[in-house]
Formats: C-alpha cells, structure tokens, sequence
C-alpha cells in the first residue's frame, strides 16, 4: 500500500477510481506467466506471483504519465509500465513499484495512409491495428505473442519477430516517431516528432544520431527505461484480398480463404538442405510466411485441440519441416509465385504436401493473415517458454538448433519438459532472408514445481551453451545478473548499458528488473 | 466444475489477455474487438475472465482475504460467458466456471452475495419473484382472449421477468402459440421464478432448493414439453439444472418453438414489416445454452506432462447455442432487413443485465447496454431485436439513457406484427413511435 | 603548448609510425576546407592509421593529452557538407582511408564487410563479378567512402529495399570516444568475429547488443561520438533483365500519386523523381549538353525500373508491367514522353555505377544542397516555397526511403565558383530558404553547412538534452569531432 499522502498525489492526478492500492488488486497484478521459474532462478519459491506492487495506477493520456513519473522521482517509488501485460516481463522487481497499466490509453491516434504508417497508444492490440488499417489494403507487423499483444509494447520494449516476417521486418526496424516519457518525467520526442514547428510522425532518427539506438536494441528495456506513449509504426501491403470473413462457430470457423493465398509445407529432411532452400526461397522474394519449426510445432499449428493434433501423423513423420505461405494482389503475381515455387521445388527436389497428404482447415489460413499461429505453441501443456532466441544467418540458426537437440533432449529424459523430440524451434525469415532468428518453444507444466525447475534449468544451460559456443546473444539476458555474466564477452556492453540508465535514469525509477540497474554488479 | 478441477485449473492462466477479446479471427473494427464488459468499464486486469481466475488461486493461497474489495470485483460480471469463449478458441481453461465457483466460495464464507442481490434472494423465498411483488400478481398479465389449454403437454414457463416487468413479452408468445394452434398451458400460480438469478450469485443451496420444487412441479403434471420466452430460464433449465438433478421433458426456447411453426407452415408470416432490425443474441440463449455432454473416457498420458483426453472431451466453446432460430425468423418476416452487429453469436457483447448485475451494480449494467446500443446503431439498423425480457429491459434502459432514436423489440412482437397483429407495446406506444419507426 | 603539441605528435608516431603522419602545411591546407561555406581551423596534422588498434590507441590519446580527432574516410577535394573541418585548435585529422580493404563477400548472406577507406569504385565492379549489388545513393562519386555514405543515412535509390532508415548500415566495429572498442549488433559477440563465423554468423544482424543498438547512435553522427573501423552492409543480388520507365508531367502530384501506388506495392527497384536539371546533370556531362536536354525535358521526372533475375525472370518481368499497367489505367494520369530519346542504358548505369566526378558539378561546377525529410503531401508546397525564394534554376531530387514512410527531398543550388556574387547570394539563400523549410515543418535529419545550427533550434529541448547525454555516455570529453550537431553550447 501507498502512504496516505503519496496516495493523494496519484489520486489527483487519475482521479480516485484510477489508482488501486489494495490487497485485491494489487495481488492479482503480481502474477504472471513464467514467473514461477523466473522465482526459482532467482531462489525464490516458484510460484507465479513476483513481488507485489504497492499500487497499481491507470493513467489516460501522456501528461498524466508524466506527472506520475514525477511523482515517482519525488518519492522514491520505482514503476513498471505494461499494456496487454503477457509474460514475466511485466513485473515489478521490488515490492517499491507502482504499476502503469496503460489500459486507458487506446487510441489508434492516425493512420496515414499515404505515407504508409499508424500511430498508437499503449493499449491497442495488433489484431484492432490490422483491421483498420486493412480498409485501405495495408497491414501491420505483428509479433509471434500474437495479434491480441500491444502493438506498441511491441515496437518500443519488448521483442519483435512475427511470423510475418519475411514481408513485414522486426518490430524494431518499424519504429518511427515515437513519444517517449523518460523517466527523468521529460518527454522525448524522436525524429520529426521533436520538431518545434509542423512536428510529425514519418521519422524516428536524427537530427544527427538516432536515439532510437538508446531506446532498443534486439530487445528492448521493459519499462526499464521510461514509457512509451504513442509510437508511429511502418505500415506494409495487405498481402492479398483485404476481404476477411470467417463464418460458423467457434473454434473452427469457416474462412473464406481469400483467392491468391496459397500453403506449402515442405520436408528439406536435414539441416543442409534446409538452410539450402531456406535462403534459395526467401531470395525470390514471393514468401508472406517462410518459417521452420519441428513437426511437432507444425502438428500444433495445424491443430485446435491436443487430440485434434493426434490425426496429423503425415506432417508428424516430416524431419525438417518448412511452411511457406504466399499470398498477392492480383492473379497475375499469384501465377508468378506459384511458378515459382513450383520451379524451386523442382530444383530444391521438395514436395509440397498440402494438398497431396494434407489439407488444412480453411482457418488456418485465417490465422495465418491474422498472426495468431504462435498461440496453438500452449496446446501440449498449456504452458511454454522460448529458449534461446538469436538472429542473424540462417546457418547460425540451425547450428544452434542442431547443438541443442542433446540439450534439450537431457531434460526431455528427465521428464520436466514435453517431448518434441528435442527438435521444437521455430525459425523465421526476416525482410526476405537477409536474417533469421531462431527460439525454441519449450513445453512444460507451469502447476508442476518439477518441471518448472526443469525448465528454468534447461534455460539456463541453453544460455550458457550459447555463450561458450559462439552462438550468438538469446533473447531473455536482461536484469544485472545476466549483463554481468554476458557482457564481459560482449565487448562489455554491460557498462554502456548502464552509463545510458545512469544518465537517462538517474534516480532509478524505472523499474530495471529486465533491463540493467546503474550500480554495478546489483539492481538498485 | 468439481473442487479437484477447480484446484488444478487455477493454476494455469498464463494471462495472455485473450478472455479480454472476442476471437481474434472475429474482430472486425477497433472499436467492437472486446468481449469483456467488466473491463471494460473497470480497466483492472482482475475484472477480466482471466484476471479472476488469477483471483481464484490467490484467494486459494491466501494471499487475499475474503473483503467487500474482493467480493466487489467478483460480482461486478455479469458472467456473460465471453471470456470462456475467447479462451476456449484454443486453450482448455474454463474461466466462467472458475468465477462461479469463486462465487460460491465468497457465499460459504458470508461474502457473497452483495446485498442487494440478497435482498432480491429474499423475496424469491418470500414472493417466488426477485422483484417482491405479491405472488397472486404472477398471472396478471394473462389477457382474457387468451386460450390456455390444461391439458396440453406444452408448458409455457413465462418466468418472473416476463410476469412483472415485460409483460408485452408473455402476450406476444401466448398469441403467437394460439395462432398456430398449439395448445399450451402455463404453471399459473404454481410458477416459481426458476433460481437463474440465485445460482448465477453463488448461492447454490437456495437455487438448489428452488430447482427441486420446480421440477417437482413440472414432472407432477406430466409436461412433455417446457417452452420459455426468457433466456435466462431457459438456460437455467436446459444446462443447468440437469447438472444437479436429471429430467425426462424436453425444453425449447420461443424462437425454436416458433421457428419450427414457420418452417411447417403452421404460422403463416404474411404481413409486410418494413424495418431494418439487428438481433441481440441473449447470452442466455447463445453461447451459455449449450449443454454439457456427459464424458466417460480415459485422461492418457501421452508423454511426461502431456495427457489427452481419448475419446476427445467435449468442450463447451458456444457453438452449439441457438444462433440460427432467431435469424431464420427475422428472414422470414416480409419486408424486414437484418443488419448483423460486429459482435454476434458465441461472441456477442452481453447486454449488461445478468447475474445481478442490474441489482448491485446499475451504473454497470447501464453503461454496458449503452456500448451495446451503440453497436446497433452502428450497424444501420432502426430496431434492436432480442429474445430475452432482460436483455429487453436493460437494453430500453439504455435506449432512454442514451436518447437514442433506436426501438427495442423482442422477436415475438415482430412475429405479431408479421402474423397482422399489434404487439401490446404499439397499442400503448404514441403515434411518434408507430408512424416513425415501424409502419 | 607546442611541448604538448610535440607529445601529441611523438606518440602518434609510436602508435603508427611516423611515415603516417603528415604536417605538409599543403596537406593541412586541403583539410581545413571544403566545399562548403564554412571555415575549419587548421589541423596540427594528419595521421593514417592502418588498424583499429591504432584507432583505439589514438583515440585513447586524445583523451589523455587533450587533443582532439575528427575522423574521415578518405579525403576528398568535393567535400562539401562542412562535418569534418576542424573547429578547434589541436584537432587531428584520422584518415582512414588506408584501411582500405573488402574484408569479406558474403553471396549466401548476401553481405559485405568493408573498411572504411574502401570506395565505390573499388567495391562495386568487385560485387558485380560475383553477382552482388550495393544499395547505392544517386550515382555516387567514385572516389568516396562506402562505409561513410552508409553512416550518414544517405538515401538509397531502391526504396522497397529501405527497411529501415539505417539500412543498408548491419553490424560495425567502432571505436567509441573513450577510445573504447565496440562491435555492434551480432558482431559484439560472444566470440570474435572469427569464433562467430566458425558458427556460421555473418554479422548481418545490427540490432543490439541486448537491450541498446548502438549502431544506430553512431550513424549520422558525423564521427562525433565513435570511429567505425569497419562495416558490414546488406547486398542484393544483381538482376538478369532490368526495364526503365521514364514519366514526366508538369504536375508533381500525378508522378507522387503514382510512385505511391508503385512503391506500396513493391512493385519496382530504383524509384526516383528528379526534375528536368538534375535528370540532365546526370545523363550529360558538360554545360552545354546539360541545359540542351534541360530544354527537351519536362519540368518533373519519375523513373523507376522493374527488374528480375534467374530462369523467371521474363514471367516476373510480364506481371510487373501487367500490374503497373493497371496501377496506371486506374489512376488514369497523364505523362509524357521525353521529345528526344533518353537513353535507358544511360540511366541504368548511373543508378548501378558510380561516377568519376560527382554529377551536380557538371552543370557549373560548384553545388550547395539543401536537404531534408518529410511527407508525402508536404512535397508539393515545399517545392513551391523554394521556387518563390529562388528564382534561378536549381535541381530537385525526390528519394522515397523507408518503403514509403517519409521522403527525402533535396535541392541542388548550382553556381560556378568563381563567380563571387553568385556565392553570396547562394550563402544568403541556403540559409534563408533552410530556415523558411524548417520552419514549415522540413525535417533537416542530417545537420550539414550552414544550417546545421539552425537545425537544433527548430528541435525541442528534450532532444537536445538527450543527445547530449549521449554525448556524454559515449565520448564524455568531447574529443571526437568537436563543434558538429548539437553538442557544443
């Protein structure tokens, strides 16, 4: 609970009914997904609450951010901003935080159709965001979390591969101009945004240096830096007909597959012949979906149900699956790539089972345009967590793929984590195959102290082996812990890292559980 | 859903937000995407299905006590069910029930249910009727020229909300029902309210006592068939009292009587009604009345930590409510135009009313009909339709509330009109409503 | 001061040998000019080092004695954007430009590694060979730097190829003004580069490390903040069969209405709009051809080229004509064709090759630019308020970047630079006119010449404040290119 009079100060920035310091409340916002082993990691008892916050306050508008951010400075209180809120990322590290829910902010601000981007608030999801700006045959990047995830949490703090990817980039890479609260309680404006005169959107960089190398990088700073408020992000071409209608009932609606989409799930059987084809594909340029993953993920995709996944044994027996989905415009783009798959299928000797041995459910095609594939990834357990998590070439991505099937296969053994055959990754292209990123979903049973031991243990071995290996930096190496093991044998980064929160954060209000604290070698 | 269940389930929201969105296929526009009224008028996670769940197990462990703070959030839902629909479009969890059981669990400990949902508790024990009016006041609305037959198999079960507050409900259903000839009968003063508005508070003890003594009734008099107007009674009767005690009739809701009439030809849909409606799928009436399947097959484990269920258990994802009725009704009208909202079947915005709600909670209630009426108008319709007295009256509320130049009318007024006779409502309603809006 | 100007020049000598110095007062003289209207002082000397150790060393030495070092690639005598002149008393000139090698091509993902002394007309015919191709700016000059182009956001032609302002820049290796080595994105680590490949990493990611992307900082600092010692850049894959399209019209907006729709659909490659002048300087090569052309050009030019590669080449060719047929039909504008023949082979070669000399000098032998970014409808009124503000004739240049999302617009003031009056009235346009953009919203992201001040007080305060701390983070004592952007009060 907040002392009376700091209550006070909040209350009369949100109004009563917008600041909750109650037992109820503030309990329920301690829970997360994946803080059972974030706890265990941290010898803490694994149960899925993280300390608890003293309040939780739900701002409506960028002024009163920053005023509770000055609040914040005043008083010494830490906070931890979130949106949709999905993962341990969201938590506060001390029980001296207050939690921004973003909630009221929702407002997609523009869509500027011309110059090809959309602005937004905090609280709209990707799913609201395709819709919209689907009226006038655009689209958005939307991250593997999935379409019910904070587009903006996406592009500002969090990470940003999609399954999309090969037509829509990383949600890095999309940022414009973006509204930032520092949490100093300055507000940033990036790029064009910060001009004094006709500011505007298009532009996130300069003048000069760009300072959206301070507010992200691979990943960003969960809340560890301040507070997004409005961001304007890249808009791309609906991939084909904008027409999107799924009739019937729920789960398996019946979508009326727009006329230009077409699927391909092909078996490169060894990890050559899949980076072979992975590169020769996404070289031509006709993917809207050109991802890797084991057959057990790609059963899964398939699959509304863990029996419903029991009847997919032709794609259960693929060794090194590939789904490719192409979609256009006009039938004469669609004849195009359909050529040329079949041209590349010829000369890579692969064989498109869909329509041969199988054929999906018209919704998976629904899902596919609406980004929603990563979800199926809770069907075994009902939960999972990615390990690893780098980018950059195909090769790399399938060596760390390879190396970490005895890994992970040690703790399949165990019995603390599902069996996928030790084979479960997924791997996509970005920005047509110039990189690829690679995780590896890992299933486990988040009411099972065993196995959520199991698989904080296997997480931890994944990021250890991926330091020593030369396997490139995973997604999840934040909080001082990590930097200070990592960064060592990354140039030190770790210091630079905290020379930008000593400097942008200097009475460390920003929560920096996830992201780095200023003094060294602990969190403030 | 058993103790054990309700234990391990708890444990298991991973609190993606999902329960907070209709199906993520389904969201046509920014502004009708959300499925939680609740939240959406609160804005704390804890308000959404999945932050009650969260609730649940924190409550379990002990980190939260049973208080009014508590208690407040738990109540403020008018378990709409949205949430369970959203989450079940993939995963297995069954938030609604977990609420219910929640509720339960405040009302073992005296916290629970909210006063005024108590008081009305009382007067269904008192008068038969949350609304305490006398219990001789139950046959009212009966008009003299309507034909009952006490030796007809059918049982129109009027419910309390259509006795008391939306009479013109009942008369449209008993005229339709004498125009088709279908001989009815209706429990007169024998009818009790049917235990919806206390077993959707938690008080399971008081709504178990009130569904023995109305199936004692019914079965007494050797009913073959229960029709009701109300979707709350309907859904209370069709899925949930056969959870606790068994029984041989059979249930229909109106729009499946009626659709069934005009699909026979018995009732001839021959006069022009040239309106432009949207249909309001009644929570009641759609995703909640699917029934529970009983399952008797084998939990298999397929791996560490992976189990599945053979034969496949059923899971209750809405699908099976009565979606289709009602639309095939209001196509058959002559002249009639139906303009679907974003928001429709399995996945429709609830009309804020249920489960006390309007009792406890009005503001709540009133501004969820509001965000209703508001789809509707923006669906370029004239008349909101619905088949729940309710959904009826919360959603006039707010119609009136909000000044809007939309008209409510339940689909058996509609059918009145289509038949060539005059719903009660426009015998009463100024000649603004009549000419404006209907003729 | 001379003692310590004697240690400073003693120790660079032990760091790169003496013979990789220079106090040629000739030498001194070429650095503390340029193009530009701005004056440098001039340096204590030029140093040239070979290695990045030897940055990192130099670096670490102007910390310790307090001088300063402005990094360059390479010299060139048609520097014209004032960054690199020296502005302080005691400033070292860091040419690069013997670090000069391609360092690795990488065909499968489609990257290369280069130095910063590297050119173009160095790298390109090399890619070529190996069917690679840059993501080049509008017919670069030979003779400069691959690396510095990428390092200050200049434009490149083919805009569906822009994912991200600061392509085609992936991972560096920089040295920060503390003197400290970095790599930046996948190239930080773990490993050394080498233990990196051997993993089959080819530094093509340039996000991160973590949770900063200080790539991103580094770019478009004008070597204010580190100096990058080499680079990995993005490559595309040469096209088998490339068809031109020229349009003109009178009319900006038709020829803006339809790159959008082109652009939208990544329909085309190279994608640009240039008017009748600044299409001349690039086609001809003297005076006189140049404004013959002018004459028998539109005033405003749209030309984009369609381009395929492989044994499908043709089928993809035939849906891009038959889809950017429709585009047109439906759009039903009206272009013309130019009165004389453009030779297609012509424009092909300057969008794939660079030039010997830099093209806008061809008309009169000098250039200013002006410019900036903005959006697509700001377009038409800018190109009106700098036709009201300057009468003579001047080259328009009209980038699309980012797949769309914003423009870069430039105008090319031409004089001759002999002629003294002219000068001055340029010196008092480019100014005035830059503020008068600037003050309706022009978005001068790369601060140069005369109106890189002006640029900062058209910025908000917060900004200011921001990069100033990051000045501080990355090089706290200001010794890396003192006086440029926003950094000095």
């Amino acid at each position: 609970m907040l002392d009376k009079e700091i209550l006070n100060s909040f209350q009369k920035i949100v109004g009563n009914e917008n600041i909750d310091d109650g037992e109820v409340i503030t309990n329920a916002y301690a829970y997360n997904w994946c803080i059972e082993f974030v706890n265990y990691l941290e010898n803490k008892e694994p149960i899925p609450f993280s300390s608890i916050p003293k309040a939780v306050v739900l701002p409506s508008t960028t002024e009163e951010v920053q005023k509770i951010v000055q609040l914040c400075n005043k008083y010494g209180i830490q906070f931890k901003a979130q949106s949709t809120g999905l993962g341990p990322w969201n938590q506060p590290s001390t029980d001296n935080c207050v939690i921004l829910d973003l909630r009221r902010m929702n407002k997609i601000v523009k869509i500027d159709v011309k110059n090809l981007y959309v602005v937004v608030e905090p609280y709209v999801s990707g799913a609201q965001i395709q819709v919209e700006v689907m009226k006038y045959g655009l689209n958005i990047h939307m991250p593997g979390a999935g379409p019910m995830a904070s587009a903006l949490a996406s592009h500002t703090s969090m990470c940003g591969p999609g399954f999309t990817s090969p037509q829509t980039g990383h949600s890095a890479r999309n940022v414009l101009g973006t509204e930032w609260v520092l949490p100093t309680g300055e507000i940033l404006r990036l790029g064009s945004l910060g001009l004094k005169k006709e500011s505007d959107w298009y532009s996130g960089d300069g003048p000069g240096p760009s300072l959206r190398g301070i507010m992200r990088g691979w990943v960003g700073t969960k809340s560890g830096l301040g507070v997004f408020t409005r961001v304007a992000m890249k808009l791309f071409p609906y991939p084909c007909d904008a027409k999107y209608i799924a009739e019937g009932h729920s789960p398996l609606y019946d979508f009326q597959i727009p006329d230009f989409i077409r699927a391909y799930l092909l078996d490169c059987r060894t990890f050559k012949h899949l980076e072979k084809s992975f590169l020769r594909i996404e070289e031509e340029e006709i993917a809207f979906i050109c991802s890797h993953m084991s057959s057990f993920a790609v059963m899964a995709i398939f699959s509304y149900s863990l029996e419903s996944l029991m009847d997919k044994i032709a794609i259960g027996s693929m060794k090194k699956p590939l789904i490719i989905v192409i979609a256009a415009r006009t039938k004469r783009e669609f004849d195009y790539k359909q050529k040329v798959m079949d041209h590349l299928m010829t000369e890579l000797n692969l064989t498109n089972i869909i329509g041969s041995k199988y054929e999906p459910e018209s919704l998976f095609y629904a899902e596919c345009l609406r980004a929603n594939l990563g979800y199926h990834g809770f069907i075994a357990t009902g939960g999972f967590q990615s390990a690893k998590g780098q980018c950059d070439t195909a090769a790399l991505c399938l060596n760390t793929e390879r190396k970490n099937i005895p890994l992970k296969q040690k703790y399949i053994e165990k019995g603390v984590i599902a069996n996928d055959f030790a084979e479960g990754a997924w791997m996509t292209s970005y920005e047509s195959g110039h990189y690829f990123h690679m995780e590896v979903p890992t299933m486990f049973d988040q009411t099972d102290v065993e196995s959520v031991k199991g698989v904080a243990e296997y997480m931890e071995e994944s990021n250890q082996m991926d330091l020593l290996q030369h396997l490139g930096v995973p997604f999840f190496i934040e909080g001082d812990k990590m930097h200070d093991e990592w960064g060592p044998y990354l140039m030190n980064y770790h210091n630079w890292l905290r020379k930008i929160k000593e400097k942008f954060d200097p009475n460390g209000v920003s929560d920096s559980g996830c992201y780095i604290s200023s003094k060294n070698g602990g969190s403030s | 859903m058993d103790e054990e269940e309700y234990q391990k389930m708890i444990k298991r929201c991973v609190r993606c937000s999902v329960c907070k969105w209709i199906p993520q296929v389904q969201i046509k526009s920014q502004k009708y995407a959300s499925a939680c009224p609740a939240i959406d008028i609160y804005n704390y996670h804890p308000y959404s299905g999945g932050g009650k769940i969260i609730l649940a197990l924190a409550y379990e462990m002990g980190r939260i006590k049973p208080t009014e703070e508590l208690r407040d959030i738990v109540y403020k839902c008018t378990v709409c069910g949205n949430c369970a629909v959203a989450c079940k479009y993939m995963n297995t969890l069954e938030p609604l029930e977990i609420m219910m059981k929640l509720r339960e669990k405040l009302v073992g400990e005296g916290c629970g249910p909210m006063p005024q949902q108590q008081a009305y508790i009382e007067a269904i024990k008192k008068v038969n009727n949350p609304y305490n009016e006398p219990h001789q006041k139950r046959t009212d609305w009966i008009p003299n020229d309507l034909n009952l037959d006490p030796n007809a198999k059918l049982l129109y079960y009027v419910g309390c909300t259509s006795s008391y507050r939306r009479k013109e409900m009942a008369i449209a259903a008993g005229r339709i029902m004498n125009k088709a000839g279908v001989p009815f009968n209706i429990l007169q003063n024998d009818e009790i309210c049917c235990g919806s508005p206390i077993l959707r508070t938690g008080d399971t003890n008081t709504y178990e006592e009130i569904l023995n003594k109305n199936l004692n009734t019914i079965e007494s008099k050797g009913i073959e068939t229960v029709v009701f107007s109300c979707a709350g009674c309907y859904d209370t009767f069709k899925v949930d009292y056969p959870l606790t005690r068994k029984y041989d009739f059979e249930v229909k809701h109106t729009v499946e009587l009626f659709d069934e009439l005009i699909e026979s030809g018995r009732l001839k849909l021959t006069n022009d009604v040239p309106i432009s409606v949207t249909y309001h799928d009644p929570c009641h009436l759609g995703r909640n009345a699917e029934r529970y399947e009983d399952w008797d097959g084998d939990v298999l484990p397929l791996m560490p930590l992976v189990s599945i269920n053979i034969p496949p258990k059923p899971k209750r994802t809405g699908s099976k409510g009565i979606y289709d009725a009602p639309r095939k009704i209001l196509k058959k009208i002559p002249g009639l135009k139906l303009k679907e909202m974003e928001r429709i079947q399995e996945y429709a915005y609830c009309c804020g009313a249920g489960a006390g709600v309007k009792s406890a909670f009005p503001e709540m209630a009133l501004e969820t009909a509001k965000t209703r009426i508001e789809e509707a108008e923006d669906s370029g319709a004239d008349i909101i339709v619905s088949a729940c007295p309710f959904c009826s009256t919360n959603l006039q509320d707010g119609i009136k509330d909000k000044k809007s130049n939309l008209k409510y009318f339940d689909i058996s007024e509609l059918i009145l009109m289509a038949l060539g006779l005059e719903p009660e409502k426009l015998k009463r309603a100024t000649e603004e409503v009549v000419y404006n809006n209907v003729r | 001061m001379t003692m310590n100007n004697d240690k400073i020049l003693q120790n660079l000598a032990k760091i790169c040998g003496s013979r990789n110095i220079s106090q040629e007062p000739k030498n001194l003289k070429e650095y503390s000019k340029d193009l530009s209207f701005l004056k440098g002082k001039s340096p204590l000397c030029i140093v040239w080092p070979s290695e990045s150790q030897d940055v990192a060393k130099i670096v670490k030495l102007a910390n310790d004695l307090k001088f300063y070092v402005i990094p360059i690639s390479l010299y060139s005598k048609f520097k014209h954007h004032g960054d690199s002149l020296p502005k302080k008393d005691k400033s070292v000139i860091l040419n690069l430009s013997r670090m000069n090698k391609v360092l690795s091509i990488d065909r499968k993902n489609r990257v290369v590694m280069v130095e910063p002394g590297v050119t173009f007309d160095q790298l390109v015919p090399i890619l070529k060979n190996k069917g690679l191709r840059l993501l080049l700016p509008l017919n670069p000059t030979a003779s400069r730097s691959v690396l510095s182009t990428a390092l200050e956001r200049e434009p490149i032609t083919i805009p569906r190829y822009h994912w991200d302002s600061s392509d085609p820049l992936l991972c560096t290796e920089v040295v920060f003004g503390t003197g400290d080595l970095f790599r930046t994105g996948t190239a930080a680590g773990p490993g050394t580069i080498k233990q990196q490949q051997k993993m089959g990493q080819a530094q093509v990611n340039p996000m991160g490390p973590t949770q900063f992307s200080p790539y991103r900082v580094i770019q478009g600092a004008q070597g204010s903040l580190g100096v990058v010692t080499w680079a990995t850049l993005k490559l595309e894959l040469l096209p088998s069969i490339q068809k031109v399209y020229h349009l003109q019209s009178e009319n900006i907006q038709d020829l803006l209405d339809l790159q959008y729709e082109l652009l939208k659909y990544r329909l085309c490659d190279e994608l640009v709009i240039l008017n009748n002048m600044n299409l001349a300087c690039l086609l001809k090569h003297n005076q006189q051809e140049i404004s013959e052309l002018v004459r028998n050009l539109e005033k405003l030019n749209l030309i984009f080229v369609i381009s395929s590669r492989g044994p499908l080449a043709k089928d993809k060719i035939s849906y891009l004509e038959g889809d950017i047929d429709d585009i047109r039909a439906e759009l039903g504008l009206k272009f013309s064709e130019p009165k004389v023949e453009i030779s297609h082979k012509q424009i092909l070669q300057f969008f794939s090759e660079p030039c010997v000399k830099p093209w806008r000098i061809r008309l009169r032998g000098a250039y200013q630019d002006i410019l900036f970014l903005t959006s697509f409808e700001k377009i038409p009124k800018f190109i009106s308020l700098m036709e009201a503000n300057y009468k003579k004739d001047f080259g328009i240049y009209i980038q699309p970047i980012n797949q769309g999302t914003s423009y870069h617009v430039e105008f090319d003031l031409y004089y001759d630079p002999e002629d003294n009056n002219n000068i001055n009235v340029i010196k008092e346009k480019i100014l005035g006119v830059g503020i008068q953009l600037m003050d309706n919203g022009a978005f001068f992201s790369r601060p140069y010449g005369l109106w890189a001040k002006e640029v900062f007080f058209h910025q908000s305060t917060e900004t200011i404040n921001a990069m100033k701390k990051v000045k501080k983070i990355f090089d706290p004592n200001n010794v890396l290119n003192p006086g440029v952007l926003c950094f000095d009060d």
